[in-house]
């Protein structure tokens, strides 16, 4: 691996570049960006003023230079005012209860979820609305894999050697969307954490990618919810064994039926961690041993997903369709939200 | 061309060298330490059972971490360290 920051190598054609960058270990498999230094500074720009240090990144505990980190979102196709989301995105994973050593180790399909709120969705034109979690949007696509080139490079979580999941995940790509604040009934998520509603957040979580909670038949709150509690409470996801939070995302059809019947956010967490439960029937002998030697033992017959009803954090996201998604968690792991700093004026 | 290396950090701080003295195998105490992976705990009290065909087990004991997906705390590890010589870690699944 080589150690300058700036390195001088020959002028390569697209295809030589690709190889190079594959050669090197540097890319998660698509095509990256020269990070040239004209094109990293332009990049740094994008965070001017921004002079907090980033910490050391696991598991190699390098600490980052801006330019290092920049050089990863020039490479995962970053514009330079996506630069400043990715570094608040990359703050909240090296905060300890995030856990990023734990989620990398892990042979869980977990990877870094981040959710965009604040005005800043719109200034960069983050897809919140249909298709949020898909293809399509660049700054959903390159803020997302900006943060995962950086573990990847600067931390040295190389796949299949330092990053141990068993199936990887499709989130390893990129897994950012943003919060659709203007079609949600609800508060929005960073207002909900503390935050001034004209303050951009990212937030982050490890998570698995979103799982689709199908109801095109129910009409009402309850029965929606209903449902949901149904579709989260899987014997088989880390939330039953790590007793960690995880993340149940609304589409806008769904959150206005829930509002419409009066359900606020805190009526919501409390039903889906009373609802959602796993009955004994589902568990085996061996894993409610495992549980209960962990210190989770069941209530009433059945196990909780949650510790608490704050730990099932709702958003509303998506375009129109009566779907909405369940985020499971790494279990070990938190929901962490970062203020984005805007660049200072020049 | 010039490009910037997406891998360069600045490396941690040596801590420097710590002199440790001899380790005795067969009398020093040691600690089974279970990352809390299922089957874990019967994994280490096998070794100790190995074991004690070659040394003394009574002052071999056992700890296991709370939590498998989180660090171990560290008031944990420094307990270890000052309690034991030689620490036996059961890694993986």
């Amino acid at each position: 691996m080589p150690d300058a920051e700036v390195l001088d190598i020959p002028d390569m054609d697209p295809d030589a570049w690709a190889d190079y960058v594959e050669q090197q270990g540097w890319t998660d498999g698509l095509p990256l960006v020269p990070p040239t230094e004209a094109a990293v500074a332009r990049m740094v720009e994008g965070a001017r003023g921004d002079n907090e240090p980033v910490p050391p990144i696991t598991p190699r505990l390098m600490t980052p230079t801006i330019r290092s980190l920049a050089a990863n979102a020039v490479m995962a196709g970053c514009r330079p005012e996506y630069f400043p989301v990715v570094l608040a995105a990359l703050r909240g994973v090296l905060v300890a209860d995030y856990n990023l050593h734990g989620t990398l180790a892990t042979t869980h399909s977990c990877a870094p979820m981040v959710m965009i709120n604040g005005p800043l969705r719109k200034t960069l034109n983050v897809n919140c609305g249909s298709n949020c979690f898909g293809q399509g949007w660049r700054a959903n696509a390159a803020i997302g894999r900006a943060l995962q080139l950086i573990l990847n490079n600067v931390g040295g979580a190389k796949p299949a050697v330092m990053d141990r999941l068993t199936f990887g995940s499709p989130a390893k790509y990129t897994f950012c969307f943003g919060e659709n604040e203007e079609e949600s009934p609800f508060a929005p998520y960073h207002v909900r954490q503390g935050f001034a509603a004209d303050e951009s957040v990212a937030t982050v979580i490890s998570s698995e990618p979103n799982h689709n909670l199908n109801d095109h038949g129910s009409t009402s709150g309850i029965d929606l919810l209903t449902t949901f509690a149904g579709g989260i409470a899987s014997p088989a996801a880390n939330n039953i064994s790590a007793k960690g939070p995880f993340f149940i995302v609304f589409g806008p059809e769904h959150a206005a039926t829930l509002a419409r019947d009066n359900w606020t956010v805190e009526a919501i967490q409390q039903f889906l961690f009373d609802k959602a439960r796993v009955p004994l029937s589902e568990v085996s002998a061996e894993n409610r041993y495992r549980y209960e030697t962990g210190g989770n033992f069941p209530e009433n017959g059945a196990f909780k997903v949650a510790p608490t009803p704050e730990d099932i954090h709702v958003a509303v996201a998506g375009g129109p369709g009566k779907h909405s998604a369940w985020i499971p968690s790494f279990g070990g792991t938190a929901a962490i939200s970062v203020r984005i700093k805007p660049p200072a004026a020049a | 061309m010039r490009i910037v290396n997406p891998t360069f950090g600045i490396e941690p701080a040596s801590e420097g060298t710590a002199t440790a003295a001899p380790v005795d195998w067969l009398n020093d105490p040691m600690i089974l330490f279970s990352n809390n992976k299922p089957n874990a705990k019967e994994l280490l009290e096998g070794v100790r059972q190995r074991l004690s065909a070659i040394r003394r087990i009574d002052n071999i004991d056992y700890i296991a971490k709370p939590s498998a997906s989180q660090p171990a705390p560290a008031e944990t590890l420094n307990d270890v360290v000052r309690k034991y010589r030689i620490a036996l870690l059961a890694l993986g699944d």
